[in-house]
């Protein structure tokens, strides 16, 4: 009997799952993913995989695939099926008539990093040469934007220092806040081999997580510090580092600004940052801060890898300042072993950070508040940009309430689930007179939108990524849209369709027009990648197929310094208090992914079918918890329920969630707090209280609409 | 405090955000630069707003300072003042954050 399953064809793809960027072989038979092979070029994995990218493909195909566009008048109404035209006819005339009543600045454009450069790029040019503003923002904006802002502060670039493979000379690493061996797990067991030849791991994490103690994998020092400190603590290690003299002051006087060290001396090296005064405060043993200084200080290799862990907190960008000034003073860049590295949590988030979808710079990190920059893209886009800042994401929403903000055209995110204090974006959605969402599902945001456009997934489009490690990965088409239109396709429409006249031949030529205008792209291109299978940015006339390891000699600073940030702890606003006495954080887990739209329409469901509360066994047991109860968790901005699970990976006065199903709604919980130079949104840390529920609910009621089960608290 | 009334659908408040958020967000801008010296800490925050803030949510806060300023941190009051003073200055700076 023939195999059925026997491929006919083969096409290299790279994965879209998190950030790490796995070369994949799509392997298809009649034109339809019989399986997904690690692909032994692909320079991130070398062959290997985990289970989303080797087995979750099967939701490209799944039956809920939205294949029609929808439109409706409002948002009461039950959806339409239209053709194309009607769509974009309906979606370009709402947007014009909102512009034309409430003013130019009245819509904005999200995109999203799970598309590829080529389309953030385009969303980019929609809002600001087709809107002509620049309400422009994508998904970094609630994980990773306090990278882009803390690192470009010390270090000047940012992105990750190093490439992947680096971490195979580094002697100590450093991971903060992330969870690499379920976050990123081809590039936790590139760490786990690494710590089988004898590096030491440093874990800095409210949970006893996988990284803190799993096989193959055990941390040397792990401070379980309560959430909400990770300024505190960096710059305890900071004084550790300044105060027994363990800083490289041969590296801080040659690379570095000297002044600006001396000043950051002066803050860390003062007693209320001292071990024994932060410890306590911290809920961590104050020598072993110390005996985390001495190690990531003696490296002679010390690799800092971080997460959201560092990021979603009212000091994120901070907390990553911090960590580029440890780097700094213990001269741990500019060679392979060290470095400052963020895991990205999204296939493309480091292309949705370079390709200008913010409302403050275009492509390349270059502002649009700067008349020459600005006057570059004047010329290849033929019209009149604004020269003010937009709004980002979460003030987007914020307009909406006042009324200041009408439409937006929404590409591959679900901001209703996924953005934090969900009552409040309900409400902000609700205000909304034209909503266009293009997905390959109807979501939870679907339900206050006014078009559907029925988008493409990864297997499906031609384009780039660039993932954690700065690599731009080719993405290639292995199945036709489903739909009929590749997600770039349709933004080129609704361009036309808005009188902006746009035309490519295909998605090479998109690259083409970005590489011009984005410096460390300049050097990219289909060809490029065809021949030599994928580039770390930057990549131009310096470096013609990219570079691995950055700052080698100088920091793309004004005077080729790195410099140091004053970092000051500021407690959060989010404490605990009678009514709340627990804190609330969350994480994700091995075989499931963010939100899990994806996943959760896979088999690897069967892993993770619910997500459960981790409490600690004694603060069950003061509330008369057991394991496996349902229990409400409530927050000042909402509530929710969840089956509770008694860990010890949490300490008592923690607890911790996954949030990778709908039902879970861990953002109606979550505050409306946010990092105070991006609004990064912080949800790492919630004051809560859990009790359990007397009967439990029928899992139909869980699943109920929002508006029914969270109710504002207070 | 002149708190920002929330509008009847079809209506536009009178500031582009709701008035307490803008301010919990300057304010916080205000505590990071704390630690700075004087000058370079007004310095710090006036381009912040300048690089980071929609030019309505700068406004709104020039107004609610010109109306008294209750609750806003001393060195916000010092960035903002700068922000009207080099609002002509042809040599803004566009570069990446700094103090």
């Amino acid at each position: 009997m023939p195999n059925p399953l026997k491929p006919e064809r083969s096409v290299v793809t790279t994965c879209a799952y998190c950030g790490v960027g796995c070369g994949f072989k799509a392997e298809t038979r009649a034109g339809r993913i019989v399986r997904m092979i690690p692909w032994k070029e692909g320079k991130a994995n070398h062959g290997h995989s985990c289970i989303k990218g080797r087995f979750a493909y099967d939701y490209y195909n799944h039956p809920d695939r939205v294949r029609t566009p929808l439109i409706r008048r409002s948002i009461d109404e039950p959806w339409q099926e239209v053709d194309w035209d009607t769509a974009l006819n309906h979606a370009a005339a709402e947007f014009r008539r909102i512009q034309s009543t409430y003013g130019t600045k009245s819509i904005g454009a999200v995109s999203s990093s799970r598309c590829t450069n080529e389309e953030i790029f385009l969303v980019q040019k929609l809002a600001r040469a087709v809107f002509g503003n620049n309400n422009i923002d994508n998904c970094a904006r609630i994980c990773h934007s306090p990278t882009q802002f803390g690192l470009s502060a010390t270090v000047g670039w940012g992105a990750a220092s190093q490439h992947f493979d680096s971490i195979l000379q580094a002697d100590v690493i450093m991971v903060v806040g992330a969870n690499p061996t379920e976050g990123h797990p081809v590039f936790g067991s590139l760490m786990k081999r690494r710590i089988r030849q004898g590096a030491k791991l440093i874990v800095i994490d409210p949970r006893r997580t996988e990284t803190v103690k799993s096989a193959h994998c055990e941390a040397t020092v792990h401070l379980p510090l309560r959430p909400g400190n990770n300024v505190a603590i960096l710059n305890s290690l900071g004084h550790v580092i300044v105060r027994e003299r363990l800083y490289n002051e041969s590296f801080v006087r040659e690379r570095c600004e000297w002044n600006e060290f001396e000043l950051w001396m002066g803050l860390v090296g003062s007693d209320r940052y001292a071990p024994e005064v932060i410890g306590p405060v911290a809920g961590v043993a104050p020598e072993a801060i110390r005996a985390a200084a001495r190690l990531y200080a003696g490296g002679p290799n010390s690799a800092i890898y971080y997460g959201l862990g560092v990021t979603e907190h009212s000091q994120g960008s901070t907390g990553v300042m911090c960590l580029g000034n440890l780097s700094l003073s213990c001269g741990m860049l500019g060679r392979e072993g060290v470095g400052v590295n963020p895991l990205r949590g999204q296939g493309n988030v480091q292309g949705g950070s370079c390709l200008g979808s913010w409302p403050h710079v275009f492509s390349g990190y270059r502002f649009v508040t700067d008349p020459e920059v600005r006057g570059s893209f004047e010329q290849e886009w033929g019209v009149p940009l604004d020269a003010e800042p937009g709004l980002r994401l979460p003030n987007m929403f914020d307009a909406a309430l006042t009324g200041h903000f009408r439409g937006m055209y929404i590409m591959g995110e679900d901001p209703v689930q996924s953005d934090p204090n969900r009552h409040h974006i309900v409400e902000a959605m609700r205000q909304m007179e034209c909503v266009v969402l293009q997905d390959l599902f109807l979501n939870e945001t679907s339900n206050y939108a006014h078009v559907f456009l029925p988008g493409s997934s990864s297997l499906e489009k031609e384009g780039t990524f660039t993932s954690a490690e700065r690599r731009v990965n080719r993405v290639r088409k292995v199945v036709e849209p489903l739909a009929g239109y590749q997600d770039w396709e349709i933004v080129v429409r609704l361009m036309n369709t808005m009188g902006y006249p746009a035309q490519y031949a295909h998605a090479g030529e998109i690259l083409d027009e970005l590489a011009r205008l984005s410096p460390a792209y300049k050097g990219l291109s289909f060809a490029l990648l065809e021949r030599i299978g994928s580039a770390q940015w930057p990549c131009d006339e310096n470096a013609p197929e990219g570079t691995e390891v950055l700052h080698t000699k100088t920091f793309p600073r004004a005077n080729g310094r790195g410099t140091f940030m004053l970092t000051e702890f500021v407690p959060t606003a989010e404490r605990t208090n009678d009514r709340f006495p627990l804190l609330l954080t969350t994480g994700r887990i091995l075989s499931q992914y963010n939100v899990g739209t994806q996943t959760r329409r896979t088999a690897n469901s069967r892993w993770h079918p619910e997500d459960r509360l981790e409490i600690n066994a004694a603060d069950a047991q003061a509330r008369g918890l057991r394991d496996g109860d349902w229990v409400t968790v409530t927050s000042r901005f909402g509530q929710t329920r969840l089956r509770a699970k008694l860990s010890t990976r949490v300490n008592p006065g923690i607890v911790y969630t996954t949030f990778h199903h709908a039902t879970s709604k861990a953002n109606a919980v979550t505050s409306d707090l946010s990092d105070w130079a991006t609004n990064c949104p912080e949800y790492k840390v919630t004051a809560v209280e859990v009790a359990r529920v007397d009967a439990a609910p029928m899992r139909a009621q869980a699943e109920a609409r929002e508006d029914e089960v969270v109710e504002a608290v207070s | 405090m002149g708190a920002a009334v929330k509008p009847g659908p079809g209506q536009m408040g009178e500031t582009v955000l709701d008035l307490q958020r803008l301010l919990t967000m300057a304010n916080q801008i205000g505590d990071f630069f704390a630690p700075y010296p004087p000058e370079r800490r007004a310095e710090g925050i006036r381009n912040h707003l300048r690089t980071y803030w929609d030019p309505r949510m700068r406004q709104d806060l020039l107004d609610y300072i010109a109306s008294g300023g209750d609750g806003l941190v001393p060195q916000v009051l010092e960035g903002a003042r700068l922000l009207v003073e080099t609002e002509h200055d042809k040599k803004g700076y566009y570069g990446p954050p700094k103090a």
